[in-house]
């Protein structure tokens, strides 16, 4: 197994986290000022750290020993220029792989940048919320973890084939690269994806509708029209010429969402999912964290893993895929360990 | 094909729709040989009933072969091939049964029974294969009480709990409205392919991966979930947000332009002031929080008069966080895409897509390959991987269990 060196904030921590659920022994390395983050520190250390060394220093020496010790470095900074002072090109690991925000070259490489600012240059925060209101940032880390995948499979392909290599990953073009709603419909179609609140616009009905006891999305792209009627008990609207093609339903997607909301008005939300399997309708139920906590599909699969933490074990997120069934192992978050101990 | 770290590395792609392909292009532009394995009908009909669509044609049009340019499809497939194969007819199951043997990976998206009522479950995989890697991408798993549902993106997102904090205000739940879970499950699997292959010992034995996109939407709330077994609350915050402040989204010149503004710490409002005017540099964080509405509209004031590169242009020589809020049109002419050649004209028109967010030496663009038409290199792939002769191609060609265009 390899031994990972991990350097830096949540993209370097999402990708070490990776690393450990492959059972790699990784050590995380963060200088005493971190950028600030949504979440408490705890939360995000249970979430990304567990399982890992942890070491706090920002000492330029300590940092490059522990490097030229590492077959693997991820190492995630603010800039490039910033990348570079930590002495990056300086290490000996057989892979290095660089985060940050624009990449290392480019005349953006120094911008400054959070995630909410990554979201908008990369175009996804045009797209989300309410067509006559400011747009809206998307919470949490996905430019980071996105891009801290790309490096771990980068990594890993690069140790597959047994290469030496040096890997530049940018935030900026992780976000690019997995947009579904921006290129081709301007370069293909000569549109630009507008903001439609909860709408998912291309596919009506795909929206978030209020039921008895909450919401739940529906997404009826047309190969699931037909069935729709009848989980709504409008089997009549497949004869409707207003929605009897997928551009039709987008036409008259007004009238088409009063006749839903009023079918899913009565249904509570369990009911809704219940009557969306019995369809085979795509429906999933708005669910609160604590909901997600809770919900028995997750507990009947055995998704959660322990973490043990110093103030009791949570449950995190195990990781998203597993090999043969196997169960994750429980995780412990340790102590931060001095710099040369 | 890319050529990269991957080459040699065998891929038997059935996905389809969004998670699965944009996983398997992930793999193709680091130099995996991967083979979509299509239905005869994958792509749709021979002739489409439309002559729109949402995404319009790579090319300009639909031209003569409508399936072959469906820009949506398009955008997911470069450097991959194209086999082609009925997998519903006894000689096309052994046709990929037998690419089967010769391959590294099995990718799949298809609910957790489709595989097995094809008589392609991981048991028959692994039987003609011991060392196959069989990733499976369904929605909910092969069991659990929701293996039965159907899931997309959307729907999965609202079940992971992300819109308690995506929001307007307290009442007003709002999702991102796109498949963002299914962007999120493409790079698991992703990263699950190379994980596997780097476990595995060739002739030792493969392994069956499954990674619902469900679990994968729960996963990105990671942090959120644990935060609230903490005992510490989670808000709907609209724009701003806990750690940051300032840190909004604020209107610029022209209809409907806008400008991210974030201050990470003491350092960035200090920089903010020295170019906003009407703002306190000695404010520090808990004031700035309480005088949130005060601090925001002194920074429209400044921003509404300004063209929204030009307002960040000025903001970063700051050293202040900002970012226009872009449009594919801006992306397409940004001098960091353009000088990192983000943005590739692979496909016709010529047309350009989204490139590869990892940059290492050996691989490159200049080597890519556009989307492959549908079964065009169903001979070629079974020569090369198989020894077929042209006797037997042409036979399955024949029964059309091999095509290179829908039946009519």
């Amino acid at each position: 197994m390899d031994r990972v060196l991990e350097i830096g904030g949540v993209a370097a921590g999402y990708c070490g986290r990776l690393f450990v659920q492959a059972g790699c022994e990784v050590v995380h390395v963060a200088g005493e000022a971190l950028a600030p983050s949504e979440h408490s520190a705890l939360a995000l250390d249970l979430y990304l750290h567990a399982g890992k060394r942890r070491i706090r220093t920002d000492d330029r020496k300590i940092i490059g020993e522990l490097a030229d010790r590492a077959d693997i470095v991820v190492a995630e900074a603010p800039t490039a220029q910033g990348l570079t002072g930590l002495g990056f090109d300086d290490w000996n690991a057989q892979v290095r792989a660089a985060i940050t925000p624009f990449g290392r070259t480019g005349p953006k490489r120094n911008w400054s940048a959070t995630p909410g600012t990554l979201l908008a240059m990369a175009g996804y925060t045009y797209l989300m919320g309410d067509a006559d209101r400011a747009p809206l940032t998307l919470p949490g880390h996905y430019a980071e973890f996105q891009s801290g995948g790309f490096a771990f499979v980068a990594a890993n392909a690069s140790r597959l084939a047994g290469e030496r290599n040096v890997i530049d990953v940018g935030m900026f073009e992780s976000v690019m690269a997995l947009s579904q709603f921006t290129t081709v419909l301007w370069t293909c179609a000569g549109e630009i994806r507008s903001r439609h609140g909860n709408d998912f616009w291309y596919a009506p009905p795909s929206n978030l509708f209020p039921c008895a006891d909450g919401w739940v999305y529906v997404n009826v792209t047309p190969e699931f029209w037909d069935a729709f009627t009848t989980f709504i008990d409008r089997p009549e609207l497949v004869l409707d010429e207003r929605f009897n093609t997928n551009i039709q339903r987008m036409v008259n997607h007004e009238v088409l969402y009063e006749i839903v909301a009023e079918a899913l008005a009565p249904l509570s939300r369990v009911e809704a999912r219940e009557r969306a399997t019995q369809h085979r309708i795509p429906c999933g139920e708005l669910l609160s964290f604590d909901e997600a906590l809770n919900d028995p599909h997750l507990a009947g699969r055995d998704f959660w893993q322990r973490i043990d933490g110093t103030d009791g074990p949570v449950r995190s997120p195990r990781s998203a895929w597993r090999t043969n069934d196997a169960p994750a192992p429980a995780l412990a978050l340790f102590d931060w360990e001095r710099a040369g101990g | 094909m890319a050529d990269g770290p991957l080459r040699g590395v065998r891929v038997l792609d059935l996905t389809h729709v969004w998670a699965g392909p944009l996983s398997t292009r992930v793999l193709a532009d680091l130099g995996a040989e991967v083979v979509k394995i299509e239905a005869p009908m994958g792509r749709g009909p021979r002739v489409f009933p439309e002559k729109k669509l949402i995404d319009g044609w790579v090319g300009g049009g639909p031209g003569d072969e409508p399936y072959n340019r469906n820009a949506y499809f398009v955008k997911l497939q470069r450097n991959k091939r194209s086999v082609a194969v009925d997998l519903k007819t006894d000689a096309g199951r052994e046709t990929f049964l037998r690419l089967v043997r010769v391959a590294d990976v099995v990718i799949e998206n298809f609910h957790p029974g489709t595989m097995p009522r094809l008589g392609l479950s991981y048991e028959v995989l692994a039987s003609a294969n011991p060392s196959i890697v069989h990733v499976s991408m369904p929605g909910f798993g092969r069991d659990g009480p929701y293996s039965e549902r159907v899931a997309f993106g959307p729907t999965v997102e609202a079940m992971s709990g992300l819109a308690d904090v995506m929001g307007y205000a307290s009442d007003e739940p709002r999702t991102t409205a796109m498949a963002l879970m299914d962007a999120v499950a493409a790079v698991n699997a992703a990263a699950a392919v190379v994980k596997e292959l780097r476990q595995r010992k060739v002739p030792g034995p493969g392994a069956f991966v499954e990674i619902p996109l469900h679990e994968s939407a729960v996963t990105f709330c990671g942090p959120w979930l644990i935060e609230r077994q903490l005992g510490n609350p989670v808000e709907r915050l609209a724009n701003r947000h806990p750690g940051m402040a300032p840190h909004g989204v604020y209107p610029c010149a022209g209809e409907d332009e806008w400008i991210v503004v974030a201050c990470r710490d003491d350092d960035d409002w200090r920089a903010l002031c020295s170019v906003v005017p009407g703002l306190d540099s000695e404010t520090d964080i808990a004031a700035r929080r309480c005088d949130g509405p005060g601090i925001d509209a002194a920074i429209s004031r400044w921003t509404a008069r300004r063209d929204k590169r030009v307002a960040a242009r000025t903001l970063q020589m700051a050293a202040v966080p900002a970012g226009p809020v872009n449009t594919t049109p801006d992306m397409l002419i940004d001098p960091q895409t353009r000088e990192r050649g983000f943005f590739v004209p692979i496909e016709p028109g010529p047309t350009p897509m989204p490139g590869n967010p990892i940059k290492m030496r050996g691989i490159s663009s200049d080597d890519w390959t556009p989307c492959p038409k549908l079964g065009a290199d169903n001979a070629a792939v079974l020569r090369d991987w198989l020894d077929y002769s042209d006797g037997q191609i042409a036979e399955l060609e024949r029964a059309g269990v091999i095509v290179d265009r829908p039946p009519e």
